[in-house]
């Protein structure tokens, strides 16, 4: 298998006790990759270190075998800062010309490419508008196309949805899907997690500037083995005879819908391994007369497992 | 480079500063073109027909102050401006975000570098040539004195040097510090530069007269020299002022430190001081470009 991007033990030591430790990353060229976890976690720090623009106390990172940071490297990445600005008394269009010269790329090539990208990211005709008057969205469509300008193998997004309107975030989303399609390698940090758990195969999640957790998207959210049954006729005597014959927590859980659940209606939650118990629980409810309207898996979000992960732990991003 | 290089003259032609430079400049031509008139009207009124000696030192001296102060005027405005066009060019631009994007493009950050310091160099030189031209022609066609013509050339290759000196100085600084910090450091190193030649013209006039004169002299012939060594563009000013004036050929005609009092030209370096800030300038270039390439953003 391919690697994209590769880093072996990188360390950043700024000497105050941020940065990051000890990070060791392998993500397989075509994916997409989540990268979580709260502020000051050292997120963008790695960011830095893998697109050359922070050299690492320790360790090494590979970009496609390359050394992170070496022009061989950044040859074949496009890059969205998280706090970025392009200078004011320039317009989009000759924002992206002057990014297209630094990459080697002229003439109508360049040209049709950055006409295109305008178009794509919704800057359009407005590219050629002084970017001082562009609003903080349009600013960072700027930067998504810049960062897609020369087609790259990888782009790093750093928060690339912070600033857009609900419109802009699901246009982003879109065009990143289609760049995944396209097998980019998409190395996302974002605090929108619906956004990573839309995109990325991959998620890692860093506090303190370590690597806490990490896995497949589809292993996370597959991790919850809660099931919701609306179910009515529900008795005490017959929740306690549930709860000794199936051996799992089975509880009434509150009604959180916007409708009122009918009279003698309620929803049980149980932890249950495997559709085999689902179904066990099914029989075993219709067969002691109680109604069954509907049964349903309890989808986990990374919001949760991002909250369970960090639960109990200090963030020096707070506390610093 | 190239890229960089015109990006930075496209900045500075579309930013307020350049405007502003501009506009201050008319003001000063216009105020200078009636100074020189007027200086150049008293020595026409001493005029009588056949030029005499005493007319002819007496015009001189009028080109030779005048002149002072037009460069006293494109010195400061020259250094000014290569200060504060460079101030934000690395930690500004970085605080402000600009600089991430471009940097993790495939270029070394050495050609970045120095596409900046061309950009910000040949930007303030175009500036330096428009004012030596405009200082030169005015005080030409007020007094009618021509300057020797074929010390022109060293002249200006002298009134730049600073542009070259405190650009190179202001980006080193620029990896460190802010653009308000940065501004206020060079400020002052380059005023600096302006206190070794006072010292200089006080060692001259021989202001002390006491009994320790002599030991009070030696000390402020030190400072001063130590002051030329850290910044030696106000030194390369008055080395200019001499090439343009030639005064030590004029022997014992005209005693240019009796005939032009405070606008004489005292102590001007030597060819050594010449090589030691050829030296001086390449060493902080190279600081720059290595400072640049070890910085993180």
């Amino acid at each position: 298998m391919s690697y994209a991007i590769e880093t072996f033990g990188i360390t950043k030591n700024y000497g105050n006790g941020r940065g990051c430790h000890d990070v060791t990353l392998r993500i397989p060229a075509g994916e997409a990759f989540g990268f979580l976890g709260p502020n000051g976690a050292g997120k963008s720090t790695i960011v830095k270190m893998l697109v050359g623009l922070t050299t690492p106390t320790d360790g090494k990172a590979l970009l496609f075998g390359h050394p992170a940071g070496s022009v061989e490297a950044r040859r074949r990445i496009g890059y969205l800062p998280e706090l970025f600005r392009y200078p004011g008394w320039l317009s989009g269009e000759e924002a992206m010309h002057f990014h297209a010269k630094l990459c080697g790329m002229k003439g109508a090539d360049a040209k049709r490419r950055i006409d295109r990208l305008l178009d794509e990211v919704g800057i359009g005709k407005r590219g050629s508008d002084r970017i001082k008057g562009y609003s903080k969205g349009m600013q960072q469509r700027l930067g998504l196309a810049c960062a897609l300008l020369t087609d790259p193998d990888i782009v790093f997004l750093d928060e690339p949805a912070s600033a857009l309107d609900p419109v802009g975030r699901h246009e982003v989303r879109e065009l990143l899907q289609r760049l995944r399609k396209e097998g980019k390698t998409i190395f996302l940090n974002s605090h929108l997690l619906e956004d990573v758990e839309f995109l990325c195969d991959h998620v890692a999640l860093l506090n303190n500037g370590r690597i806490m957790a990490d896995g497949r998207v589809s292993d996370v959210l597959r991790a919850s083995s809660s099931w919701r049954f609306r179910v009515g006729g529900m008795t005490p005597e017959l929740l306690d005879w549930l709860r000794e014959t199936m051996i799992v927590p089975v509880d009434l859980v509150p009604w959180e819908g916007e409708e009122a659940l009918a009279w003698g209606e309620h929803w049980l939650e149980a932890e249950l391994e495997g559709d085999e118990q689902v179904g066990y629980m099914n029989r075993l409810l219709i067969e002691h007369g109680v109604t069954l309207y509907e049964t349903q898996k309890v989808k986990s979000s990374l919001d949760e497992w991002f909250l369970q992960a960090v639960s109990g732990l200090e963030h020096r991003g707070e506390n610093r | 480079m190239i890229a960089v290089w015109m990006l930075t003259w496209k900045e500075l032609l579309r930013k307020k500063v350049t405007l502003m430079t501009l506009l201050l400049t008319v003001l000063f031509w216009i105020a200078f073109y009636f100074i020189a008139k007027s200086a150049g009207a008293t020595a026409a009124q001493s005029e009588s027909g056949i030029i005499s000696l005493n007319d002819l030192v007496e015009r001189f001296r009028g080109s030779a102050i005048l002149l002072w102060i037009g460069f006293f005027f494109g010195a400061f405005a020259t250094g000014f401006l290569s200060i504060f066009s460079s101030v934000a060019a690395v930690a500004g631009e970085a605080e402000h975000g600009v600089l991430q994007s471009v940097l993790a493009r495939p270029i070394p950050r050495t050609h970045w570098y120095l596409g900046r310091w061309l950009g910000f160099v040949t930007f303030c030189l175009a500036y330096a040539l428009l004012l030596f031209v405009s200082i030169l022609i005015i005080v030409i066609y007020a007094t009618g004195v021509h300057p020797d013509w074929s010390g022109l050339v060293p002249a200006f290759m002298l009134f730049i040097s600073p542009v070259l000196i405190m650009v190179t100085l202001t980006m080193l600084a620029s990896c460190w510090l802010a653009p308000l910090g940065n501004g206020v450091a060079m400020v002052m190193l380059f005023g600096m530069g302006w206190l070794g030649t006072m010292l200089d013209k006080v060692i001259a006039a021989r202001m002390f007269t006491t009994d320790d004169a002599s030991t009070t002299s030696d000390t402020l012939e030190i400072v001063s020299g130590l002051i030329r060594l850290i910044i030696p563009t106000d030194a390369l000013q008055q080395r200019m002022l001499s090439e343009l004036f030639r005064v030590d050929e004029l022997g014992e005609t005209f005693s240019s430190r009796d005939s032009l009092g405070y606008f004489s030209v005292v102590n001007p370096p030597s060819d050594a001081f010449l090589y030691y800030t050829a030296v001086y300038f390449l060493i902080f270039l190279a600081a720059g470009l290595f400072a640049i390439r070890r910085k993180d953003f």
